[in-house]
């Protein structure tokens, strides 16, 4: 049995929609194969789809929604003929976005809980109806365009917060509230995905003592469903700044290097959209935490103080 | 045979060489020498806690010249001595704290124990039982492992590691590396903290190196292990190719996503150097990594996380010091907060032991600090660290304060001498004993003095600062850092100061180890530091201080002042040797003088020497009276005995030059001689003091004192056996000389009528004869001198007299008695026969030939010469010829001389 594969000239698959997909298409075979043309598909598409989170229950039973399709082409890669016996490598190289195509936009590659941003492509050898049609499929992954970009440069701003015990809309524990705390700090709200998100954060005082300090990265997808928006909210990644009680008036760095395949740009499209939030959560030392061990950082607890930001990710310019 | 006779004096006018006056003194030109000999006495001393810097001083010269001929090209090159210095510092550290037997553990070393116990299940279910304690897991969370199978599961890991990563598993080698990391967040552990840290870094360090070589190779090759390029050792991120700074990056995102922040900040920190692949300044991530272990609260695991920070940091080619001093302030911050936490009951005891568990990773940074920092840049670095102008405003924490003062150079703590007392006055927490610090500053400021203005205040103040101390250790191991500097600028009214306040702290107060130690330096510098030891025993309580030393210490400062009393001269100072004798007896007894060896018994030769030097002028009696004092304290050591007896015979000389009215103080000086002489044990000693005795009897005219110390003197010659052994030819050469000069005694000695003339020369040929162990050469030379003596006996003028003359002679007794020169020659010629049999028994033919030659000689000059002496000079000279060599010069001459003589046999 003939077998097909696909082989990317990058070894990370990535590449961007004004550049050319290139590789091989490598057919392995004992026999001579005559072919009636192998063809190669490109095709991307966001799938949405709307499960649990805040959607109801008969909005998860209909939860598939009709995908929005990016790219979907089909190119001749050889007329129909033959292929001698052994290994063939057949190269081949399609424009991702065609100039004169006027599409939707390049969204970068993305699996989520509800959204899924993916690009594949298929090579197709069709031999006849005597013999099964060979064919195999890769993802690649697409990042923005250079000249996608925004112009704007970087900007450096922090956004200040202070966290104290007035600052938490829900109950505390009493001697926290009595005690008082305050934490202060600013952060970057708008980052590249490329840098780590950056960030100080100061201890003022805490007359309870301090068990944790965390830093929560969460990602909003948020898909329109009728007239519904349906969000749904998941932690990323979770990185710890402070552990136990650190000195007061003191200044830790906020460092938090973003994981590749679980963000993307900050996305406001129509149907959907791709959002991230920071949380910092402040666990203080309590004997009732010690009964809750795994909870959701997210949620209100007596012992927790949380501050939530926004955080906008962009695919920047300096990213080679 | 006929004695031959002699006229001494004329042959004495004969015989003597020709004298000329010499220009110089032989002497003086050594006077000069002396004086560097003193000087070099007094560097001498050494302090035991600055040998250790200077060790590690020249231990960093060693490698700056390593360093200096590939300065900043080559990293590998100074990769080297820190790892060494590094492997060194940990074996150190690991030593330093007694770890116990079983280490409990909280739940967040889950990692050990859940593999134990699928460990044990495999072995018996017993041993699980004795790992854990039950009641503690169900109580506090704690579990108990030995630390055996804590250190066996963490090796276990390793290998897990390497085969993981040899089977190219990079995801499993991060995760074992990071559950392994995970163990440093458990500080219960306390002291096996330092092995765990150890252990684990070493893992991580491995880690490290496999990353730093995977990434090199990527950058060096392309997959199918083409050569792309070699990299240089100080390599530009423009070196390296896409890929393997996409798997580099790929590394850090891994590591970044790390939860936890102590192992997230371990494992960037073993992968530091891979950072150099990413970027041209690597230093920028170390600076960041600073401030993030800012997070780590606990004390003990941040203080190790800055210690591999250190670690680390040395990995990069440029190494910043600034990162150093942050860490440093950092510490004093997190110390500061910790010390000053609220302490319950507790956990005092525990802070201290936090601390002593921490002091490694200070000692290490802050040394590391100052090793980088270069000449230039130390100004800064002091600022940096609240260390410059304005001191007061420091937060040093008096720990670290302790480590910075031990390793800043000299100059500076000297130059800010009175800075750093107020420094520490401030710094007054429970990290560090107080005192330690101002006795460090001490020593410092000893290793280079401060300017002499700022000295009377700083001594003063120092003074004020510790008199508030009432315990007495800590007051002598602090006094004793500074005395050095008191005794140099002669701030004599502080000595007196400080006398009086150990005096007083010691009234009620016990002295410990650590005191007793401080207090003999104190002593010894002392001692050292004035010329004579009438100054030291005036400074006000100084004995009162001296009885608080006890044992051993007591012993060395005991010596010290025996060894200062008997530098320079005589001791005539009536107080002064009391004092001394009362002292000497007291190490006497703390001494077992009976099992030391003889050749190195200080004590010993300084008791002998103290009292030989005693001197009390005209006042002999009381000398004498001292002597049997000695007698009665020291009488267990024999060397004394014998300085004893060569004093009491100096006296007894002193005595008769001196004075006319003598005669009692003579005989109880001989009778004190007589009296201590029988228990000294070294017989050829014991044989030489008999003489010199009777010499000395004999010179006061106590002719039967004479008589009986030669009787005991030749009495003691029966007892003695030379032992074979390497010194028998020695002892041999002695006790034939000290023979040689009893026989020369003999000559002035009167004679006894009862036992005749010949009645001790009689006793020795019979003692030669008889005594098995007498080699034939020391028979030879036995005779010859008692052949001599005879031949003296038989004069009419003797060669020399007992004091001048004035005393009688043996010939006086029985000159012209023809009984007693019959006597004589007959023992002369029973001695000659002898004389010629011990030539033939010598085996050896070289000696042979001498003891011949001495034997002719002898004869010639004692006898006429005759057929008889004719032939057996002849018999004795032929021997000689046999066995020497025709040409030489002792066979000629004596040769010569029979034949001279010879010609008067035929003249005659």
């Amino acid at each position: 049995m003939p077998v097909v594969e696909l082989k990317l000239s990058r070894t990370n698959r990535i590449y961007r929609p004004c550049e050319h997909l290139q590789g091989q298409i490598i057919v392995n075979s004992r026999s001579s194969i005559s072919h009636s043309g192998i063809r190669l598909a490109l095709n991307g598409s966001v799938n949405l789809q709307v499960r649990g989170g805040s959607a109801g229950v008969i909005e998860s039973v209909y939860g598939v929604i009709k995908p929005i399709l990016i790219v979907n082409r089909s190119i001749l890669v050889r007329p129909s003929g033959k292929l001698a016996s052994g290994t063939n490598e057949i190269p081949f190289s399609v424009i991702l976005r065609q100039p004169s195509e006027n599409l939707g936009k390049f969204y970068e590659t993305f699996h989520g809980t509800d959204i899924n941003i993916q690009y594949l492509v298929t090579v197709d050898i069709s031999r006849g109806y005597l013999h099964k049609s060979l064919s195999a499929t890769m993802e690649f992954i697409v990042e923005s365009d250079t000249a996608d970009f925004l112009e704007r440069p970087l900007s450096s701003e922090m956004v200040i917060f202070y966290i104290t015990q007035d600052t938490q809309r829900h109950p505390l524990l009493p001697e926290l509230r009595s005690g008082g705390f305050r934490v202060t700090g600013k952060m970057s709200t708008l980052c590249s995905l490329s840098d780590p998100i950056t960030g100080e954060l100061i201890v003022e005082t805490s007359a309870v003592p301090i068990n944790s300090i965390d830093i929560h990265l969460c990602r909003v997808e948020s898909v329109i469903l009728g007239e519904r928006i349906i969000t749904e909210t998941s932690v990323i990644q979770t990185t710890q700044i402070a552990d136990g009680d650190v000195c007061r008036n003191i200044t830790l760095p906020i460092y938090v290097i973003l994981p590749r395949l679980l963000t993307c740009p900050t996305v406001f499209a129509g149907p959907f959209s791709i959002e991230f939030k920071v949380y910092i959560v402040i666990t203080f030392q309590s004997e009732l935490s010690k009964l809750h061990p795994k909870t959701d950082p997210r949620t209100p607890r007596l012992w927790l103080a949380i501050e939530s930001l926004p955080m906008e990710l962009i695919r920047c310019r300096s990213d080679d | 045979m006929e004695f031959r006779h002699r006229d001494y004096t004329a042959e004495a006018k004969l015989f003597l060489l020709g004298r000329d006056r010499a220009e110089i003194h032989p002497l003086s030109v050594h006077s000069s020498q002396q004086v560097n000999i003193a000087d070099d006495q007094i560097l001498q001393y050494d302090d035991p806690l600055r040998a250790d810097d200077n060790a590690t001083v020249s231990g960093f010269y060693l490698e700056d010249t390593e360093n200096s001929p590939t300065t900043g090209v080559s990293s590998e090159y100074d990769f080297l001595p820190a790892e060494k210095e590094w492997s060194s510092f940990t074996r150190f550290m690991t030593q330093r704290f007694p770890v116990p037997k079983l280490v409990s553990v909280t739940s967040v070393s889950n990692a050990i124990i859940k593999v134990g116990k699928t460990h044990e299940k495999s072995s018996t279910g017993m041993h699980s039982e004795e790992l854990e304690d039950p009641q503690s897991i169900t109580e506090n969370e704690v579990k108990v492992i030995t630390r055996q199978d804590y250190i066996n599961r963490l090796r276990e890991f390793k290998d897990d590691l390497i085969r993981a990563w040899d089977a190219s598993d990079r995801v499993t080698s991060l995760k074992i590396s990071m559950k392994v990391t995970k163990l440093l967040k458990d500080t219960c552990v306390l002291q096996f903290y330092p092995t765990l840290f150890v252990l684990v870094t070493d893992i991580l360090d491995m880690l490290g190196n496999f990353v730093w070589d995977r990434i090199k190779r990527k950058a060096e090759f392309t997959e199918d292990g083409a050569r792309i390029c070699s990299l240089p050792e100080n390599f530009k991120i423009k070196d390296i190719c896409q890929n393997a700074k996409e798997t580099c990056h790929n590394w850090f995102c891994k590591i970044g996503a790390i939860q936890e922040l102590l192992p997230r900040i371990y494992l960037e920190l073993a992968l530091l150097p891979c950072w150099r692949f990413l970027s041209d300044q690597p230093v920028v991530v170390t600076q960041r990594l600073v401030v993030m272990a800012r997070g780590l609260a606990d004390p003990l695991a941040s203080a190790y996380c800055r210690l591999y920070l250190t670690h680390c940091a040395h990995k990069l080619p440029s190494c910043d010091v600034g990162v150093l001093i942050s860490c440093v302030n950092d510490m004093n911050v997190q110390l500061k907060h910790f010390i000053t936490a609220k302490e319950t009951d507790s956990s005092t005891d525990n802070k201290v032991l936090l601390v002593s568990v921490m002091e490694p990773t200070i000692e290490y940074i802050v040394k590391c600090m100052f090793k980088y920092v270069s000449q230039r840049e130390l100004d800064r670095t002091l600022l940096a660290l609240g260390l410059g102008r304005n001191m007061e405003i420091s937060q040093c924490v008096s720990v670290v304060l302790h480590h910075i003062l031990k390793e800043l150079a000299v100059e500076v703590v000297s130059s800010n001498a009175m800075e750093f007392l107020q420094l520490i006055n401030q710094s007054n927490d429970s990290s560090f004993r107080q005192f330690m610090n101002y006795r460090l500053l001490g020593l410092r400021l000893c290793e280079k003095r401060p300017p002499v203005y700022i000295v009377d205040t700083l001594v003063n103040n120092v003074l004020k600062v510790i008199e508030q101390n009432e315990s007495l250790d800590e007051y002598l191991m602090v006094i004793d850092a500074y005395l050095d500097i008191v005794l140099q600028n002669h701030l004599d009214s502080c000595i007196k100061t400080i006398l009086e306040a150990i005096s007083q702290r010691s009234c009620n107060k016990q002295i410990d180890e650590n005191g007793v130690i401080s207090l003999q330096s104190i002593l010894g510098k002392l001692l050292s530091h004035y010329q004579h030891l009438e100054d030291v025993f005036a400074l006000s309580h100084f004995l009162e201080i001296l009885d608080l030393l006890v044992g051993g210490s007591r012993s060395i400062i005991v010596i010290d002042i025996l060894k200062m009393a008997t530098r320079n001269s005589y001791i005539r100072d009536p107080a002064t040797i009391e004092l001394l004798f009362e002292i000497s007896q007291a190490l006497n007894d703390s001494f077992d003088f009976a099992n030391m060896k003889d050749d190195d018994n200080q004590p010993e030769h300084l008791l002998s020497r103290f009292v030989q030097l005693v001197d009390f002028g005209i006042e002999r009696e009381r000398h004498l009276a001292f002597l049997v004092e000695c007698r009665g304290a020291f009488g267990t050591i024999d060397k004394l005995k014998e300085t004893l007896v060569h004093s009491s015979n100096g006296l007894t000389v002193k005595a008769l030059k001196d004075t006319k009215n003598h005669v009692n103080f003579v005989k109880a000086c001989i009778a004190f001689s007589e009296v201590t002489l029988p228990s000294i044990s070294a017989q050829i000693k014991q044989f030489n003091l008999y003489l010199e005795t009777a010499e000395v009897a004999l010179l006061g005219g106590l002719i039967s004192h004479a008589d009986e110390l030669i009787d005991s003197a030749i009495s003691c010659l029966h007892n003695m056996e030379i032992k074979e052994g390497s010194r028998a030819a020695a002892e041999a050469e002695l006790l034939l000389s000290s023979i040689q000069k009893l026989c020369s005694l003999l000559v002035m000695l009167p004679g006894n009528p009862i036992h005749g003339s010949v009645h001790f020369p009689k006793i020795l040929v019979s003692f030669v004869n008889n005594a098995p162990w007498m080699t034939p050469r020391m028979r030879t030379g036995i005779l010859c001198a008692i052949l001599s003596l005879l031949a003296a006996c038989s004069q009419n003028r003797l060669p020399y007299h007992a004091d001048k003359g004035v005393l009688w002679g043996s010939n006086n007794v029985f000159f012209g008695d023809s009984a007693n020169l019959y006597e004589l020659v007959s023992l002369s010629e029973h001695i000659v026969q002898n004389l010629v049999d011990a030539v033939l028994q010598e085996s050896s033919p070289a000696a042979r030939g001498a003891m011949a030659l001495d034997a002719c000689n002898s004869i010639l000059s004692s006898f006429t010469i005759k057929d008889e002496t004719y032939a057996i000079c002849s018999k004795l000279t032929e021997t000689a010829k046999l066995c020497m060599n025709e040409s030489n010069k002792y066979l000629q001459s004596t040769f010569q001389l029979l034949e001279k003589k010879s010609q008067l046999l035929v003249k005659g």
